[in-house]
């Protein structure tokens, strides 16, 4: 929204000397975002009013003109490109030396006398964009220079001072609004201002007006839950035409194009109260009864800028017997709307229902400057004000008009102003500041509470237009107060503690020691992805489609699903970094969905569970070179479950999923619960996903571990001070035997075998198919003596004895 | 014999004196002290063939001998190989700036782990817990408990990925979700921050994404006030940011707080002067906060009668983007290496 300071300033009596700048700084800090200040005559030195005398084409150049412009003293001559000068044209011609904006860049450049294809320019013709006049006078179309005809402005004259360009406009964030209706207007900013600089805020004053008694003016309102009030007047004898000056000047400076004096009198009572106001045809209604009623299903609308909208029976209309008229609070109708032939018109000024007209807005995608006010819930007491002020600014602008049917007032509201009690003691304890009670009482007076003090009790009256919302509580008291005595002068306090020390997330440790783990010892590196997948990724993965949540809106219809793994999107990121890497070592710490499985409550008192959402490690490795990247896989898991200090089991597993190795999985168990996987990944999915290489894949379900998890108790073993004696066997068997069943014999083969160290594993066709060869180191030792050399070989015999028996071990001698 | 060892200490000693290299000392060492042909040792071993009257007085002799010759040698050892060391020393000679070969590849941490964490400890030394909450959750938790009853506008603020077939299911869209969750779990006082994921349903540029991070942060104590919230969040900022660093709060509304209030500090870029950063205001939004609504306090099981309290909430990815000067958020979840590989 742009607020002009000269219209602030009618309403107030600032102190000498304030700026636009001060006041913005003062909004920022206490009330709302201002993105910036313009000073609408910035910079428009040598820049004067000229007059377009004779034009002819440029020798060189087809869309070029060359014109003979007079500004006064003396006659340039310039090359233009606008597509709309013409003789006779008045422009804001820049003279050497002043300074524009080339295509409207926040740049600003002195313009040099210069030939352009081969004929001088003694100046430029400017376009609204390069003088910082485009809010004024925004561009119809792209090489559009600025017309100032039909205005009576002394050629010759600076433009700054043809225009009366002395003001300045605030652009305010409406976002930072949309909590306070009554600042949508520039009545409700100044009371805003004059709180802030403790200045007073003039009255509104309208004039009154007599009712007529021509023709019986009726409404009737069949859903005042959605329009609580609802107030109109006819008025005839109105000359439809452009607005007075001035009218235009106020609208234009804050961004709004003149239509005609009418629509320009609903407009600028809106900027000025916040009210928005619509304004009939009288003629182009067919009966003197307005209905306010909901629409019937599938009720075909034209909107006055001729849109088709199809209606359903939750969109509030204003109509006549025959048909809807306007889309209440929203937009008028085509057919009813004021034109050039307008002799009767009757004023809307109504209060709609915030919620209905935000839903109707968005359902339509007609978001205009009236639904933008009614769906902040406006203060109902605005309609009568605007109504009048509306009404006074008709007979004065077009002296024929008359007021000449009764007013209506279809009203069932009520406001809840209070009383709020607010006591000294209560803001104190919120705020951690003592603000003298007259401080506080000046506060809430300058913003129009009322006030009624009981020794440090204030029981305060809401002002109309803060009730509804805004203002219920003694909470929302201390926040205004607050703010306006400013946030920067309550002094900071640090708050007093227990020192105990908060309780451990035994999850998120988990997570961020894995993580360490993994960048620092492996060398992997953390990506972060989407939570989305694609129905083509769950495909590609082989996975069931119906065990996915989706999404009801998605953003983009590829990605409707929840992921269940991480896996899918950690596929996509090895697919897009394969080409520049030989070897990617990647991993992904996040939450997954699983449809079917329950998580946690929610809600407060209800039995619904929401899904449960795991947090998963996955990570993949792959290497061009490397064939067996399962190992890789294992690695990780070892060096993980090492560093936490965990026991960790693992096994091969039967059930297997389509995009598993078959014969290179296994589980990883802890405390003999499952945790997690590592496999291969099917080279039939990798090839799915584009990838050529074997991809090895860790996944463990860190929640879960979280939950059961229980670190090693690591007793203290005597050192023995007797040397250790280390030989080696070598020995083949099937390829079925596995490494863990070897150790867990041969750990009790001798009470002198004390380590057991698998150093070397072979297969090949030489081997025999089935077989493979395994070599393991074996250290003998006993705690109270030196070991002889038959002891030793002795222990040793009897291990092989027990490979041979247990697994028909061939040993090599 | 006294004569013998007197004889070859002035001989040795001068021998020693001479002596001009590590190797030629260490060829007078075995002259001298070897232990089959040294002339000392010769010398010594006669000893045993003396009487005990004898061996008094010369072997009182030789051992003052054997130890002048011995520190001689051992102080020529010592100055020989200063001398050498100065020589060798200059061979040895790296060039300190070439890299290992080959170059080791270490791992990355993801740049917003790498804040999240910094962020996490700070908060855990000042004593908060540190909280988790479902990404997928109902509408109760993310919107109604925070006091954003149905068709409240604060809705419109944030557009909301909904589950098809679960109209009460949502992607959260704040942390702020697990306020409720947590005061019902933990009761007042507490302390805790709840760093996490959140969705928005808009499109994505430059500026946008549709999937974030948060840390959102709650206190609730008996007479929390707007002053410690204050002040706790300078410490914060300091703490990030360095001692200089300034914060200021302006008001803004949020549903879930009141007073609320967003906080701004001094441009870590240009220190307050004003640059394209800051969009020449010499401030940054980092933070909204505010004292906790009573509805939520409520909602949460809290009497707001005993207990007052502060949220606030940092939006982790600006925070990322400022401390590395990334302009182009959607490159944090892109998976690419190259960037990646900067962290």
């Amino acid at each position: 929204m742009l607020i002009s300071f000269n219209w602030l300033s009618q309403y107030l009596q600032l102190p000498g000397g304030v700026t636009p700048e001060q006041v913005a700084e003062k909004l920022k800090l206490s009330t709302v975002e201002v993105e910036k200040v313009e000073r609408l005559g910035a910079n428009l030195e040598k820049i004067v009013i000229g007059k377009v005398l004779k034009m002819e084409k440029h020798p060189n150049a087809d869309k070029l003109l060359v014109c003979e412009v007079d500004i006064g003293q003396e006659k340039l001559q310039v090359v233009c490109g606008g597509s709309n000068v013409r003789e006779e044209m008045l422009v804001a011609l820049a003279k050497i030396g002043a300074k524009v904006r080339w295509h409207g860049e926040e740049e600003l450049v002195e313009l040099k006398s210069v030939a352009i294809r081969g004929v001088e320019s003694q100046g430029m013709i400017c376009a609204s964009t390069e003088i910082g006049l485009c809010k004024m006078f925004p561009l119809k179309e792209e090489k559009e220079i600025l017309d100032l005809s039909g205005r009576r402005l002394k050629i010759g004259a600076p433009l700054a001072d043809a225009l009366n360009l002395d003001d300045a406009i605030l652009e305010i964030d409406n976002k930072s609004l949309s909590h306070r209706p009554d600042l949508w207007g520039h009545y409700g900013i100044a009371r805003e201002v004059g709180a802030l600089f403790k200045t007073k805020l003039k009255g509104y004053s309208v004039g009154k007006f007599k009712k007529g008694n021509d023709f019986d003016l009726r409404v009737k309102v069949a859903e005042s839950k959605l329009c609580p009030r609802y107030m109109a007047v006819g008025i005839d004898g109105v000359t439809v035409g452009e607005s007075p000056s001035w009218l235009k000047q106020w609208l234009l400076a804050v961004g709004l194009r003149p239509i005609n004096n009418i629509v320009d009198i609903t407009n600028y009572v809106m900027l000025d109260l916040g009210q928005p106001m619509h304004a009939f045809d009288a003629a182009n209604l067919s009966s003197r009864q307005i209905i306010v009623r909901l629409a019937k299903d599938k009720e075909e609308f034209v909107t006055l800028d001729g849109e088709n909208c199809k209606l359903d029976s939750s969109m509030l209309v204003i109509a006549d017997e025959k048909q809807a008229v306007a889309l209440a609070g929203v937009m008028g109708g085509e057919a009813s709307g004021v034109s050039i032939n307008t002799k009767t018109i009757i004023f809307e000024s109504a209060n709609f229902d915030a919620v209905s007209i935000r839903q109707t807005s968005m359902k339509l995608g007609l978001r205009t400057e009236s639904s933008a006010r009614f769906e902040k819930g406006l203060d109902p007491s605005l309609c009568e004000l605007a109504l009048a002020k509306a009404v006074e600014l008709v007979l004065e602008i077009c002296p024929d008009a008359k007021v000449v049917s009764n007013v209506v007032d279809e009203a069932r509201w009520h406001l809840n102003r209070g009383i709020i009690e607010l006591s000294m003691e209560f803001l104190q304890k919120k705020l951690g500041v003592d603000i003298k009670q007259k401080e506080v009482e000046e506060i809430l007076k300058n913003l129009g509470f009322g006030l009624k003090a009981k020794k440090n009790i204030l029981n305060v009256t809401v002002p109309s237009w803060r009730s509804g919302k805004d203002i219920v509580m003694a909470e929302d008291l201390v926040e205004e107060i607050a703010r306006i005595y400013g946030f920067f002068n309550i002094p900071s306090q640090l708050p007093i503690f227990p020192i105990a020390p908060p309780e451990e997330n035994k999850l998120r440790n988990l997570e961020r020691r894995t993580a360490e783990t993994l960048v620092k010892e492996l060398g992997y590196t953390e990506v972060y992805n989407y939570s989305f997948v694609s129905t083509e990724q769950v495909k590609n993965l082989g996975d069931d489609l119906s065990k996915y949540i989706e999404l009801d809106n998605p953003l983009s219809k590829e990605k409707p699903f929840l992921r269940r793994h991480l896996l899918p999107n950690l596929l996509e990121n090895i697919k897009k970094n394969l080409e520049s890497y030989d070897e990617l070592k990647i991993f992904e710490i996040g939450k997954v969905f699983a449809a079917g499985e329950t998580g946690v409550r929610a809600e407060t008192n209800s039995d619904e569970l929401l899904p449960r959402q795991d947090t998963w490690l996955e990570t993949v490795f792959v290497n061009k070179k490397d064939n067996t990247p399962f190992w890789q896989a294992r690695r990780v898991a070892e060096t993980i479950f090492k560093s936490l200090n965990l026991e960790w089991q693992i096994a091969s597993l039967d059930k297997v999923c389509v995009w598993e190795h078959p014969t290179r999985l296994a589980i990883l168990s802890h405390n003999g619960k499952v945790v997690g996987v590592i496999h291969e990944l099917n080279p039939l999915t990798a090839n799915a996903f584009g990838i050529e290489s074997r991809i090895g894949v860790l996944k463990i379900n860190l929640s879960k571990l979280a939950e059961v998890m229980k670190e090693k108790i690591d007793v203290y073993k005597k050192v023995s001070v007797y040397p250790e004696m280390t030989r080696d066997v070598a020995f083949l068997v099937k390829k079925e035997i596995s490494h863990v069943e070897i150790i867990k014999t041969l750990s009790h083969a001798d009470q002198l075998l004390k380590k057991v160290e698998l150093f070397d594993v072979y297969a090949g066709d030489k081997l025999g198919i089935g077989k493979k060869s395994m070599a393991y180191h074996l250290v003998y030792n006993h705690p109270d003596r030196t070991l002889t050399t038959e002891e030793v070989n002795k222990a040793h015999d009897k291990a092989k004895v027990v490979l041979k028996s247990k697994f028909g071990a061939e040993v090599r001698e | 014999m006294l004569e013998q060892f007197k004889k070859i200490k002035s001989s040795a000693l001068s021998a020693i004196h001479l002596v001009k290299n590590l190797a030629d000392l260490e060829v007078l060492e075995n002259k001298l002290l070897g232990r089959k042909n040294g002339e000392l040792t010769g010398l010594l071993k006669g000893l045993k063939d003396l009487s005990s009257e004898e061996k008094r007085i010369v072997g009182q002799a030789a051992n003052d001998v054997k130890q002048a010759i011995e520190s001689a040698w051992a102080e020529k050892k010592l100055e020989l190989s200063r001398v050498e060391w100065v020589k060798s020393s200059e061979k040895e000679s790296v060039d300190v700036t070439q890299s290992a070969l080959p170059l080791s590849k270490c791992g990355h941490f993801h740049p917003i782990t790498l804040v999240k964490n910094k962020l996490e400890d700070l908060f855990i030394s000042m004593g908060f817990m540190v909280l988790d909450g479902p990404e997928l959750e109902s509408d109760y938790y993310n919107f109604t408990a925070v006091n954003i009853p149905a068709n409240h506008p604060a809705r419109d603020m944030q557009d909301t990925f909904y589950i098809k077939k679960h109209p009460n299911w949502l992607l959260r869209t704040q942390t702020s979700s697990v306020q409720v969750r947590a005061m019902q779990k933990y009761e007042a006082p507490m302390r805790a921050i709840v760093p996490g994921r959140c969705f928005r349903n808009e499109s994505t540029d430059a500026r946008h994404e549709h999937t974030l991070y948060q840390i959102e942060g709650v206190v609730i104590d008996h007479g929390i006030n707007f002053s410690n919230m204050k002040a706790v969040l300078e410490e914060v900022v300091k703490n990030l940011y360095g001692a200089e660093t300034k914060l200021r709060l302006r008001p803004k509304y949020y549903p879930f707080v009141e007073p609320g209030v967003n906080g701004e500090i001094t441009c870590v870029l240009c220190a307050g002067k004003g640059c394209r950063v800051c969009k020449q205001s010499g401030w940054l939004e980092i933070f909204g906060a505010g004292l906790i609504h009573p509805n939520v306090l409520k909602e949460g099981g809290i009497d707001s009668k005993k207990y007052q309290g502060f949220a606030f909430g940092f939006g982790l990815d600006r925070l990322v983007m400022l401390k590395y000067g990334i302009d182009e958020i959607r490159v944090l979840k892109s998976g690419e290496m190259k960037f990646l590989e900067q962290f």
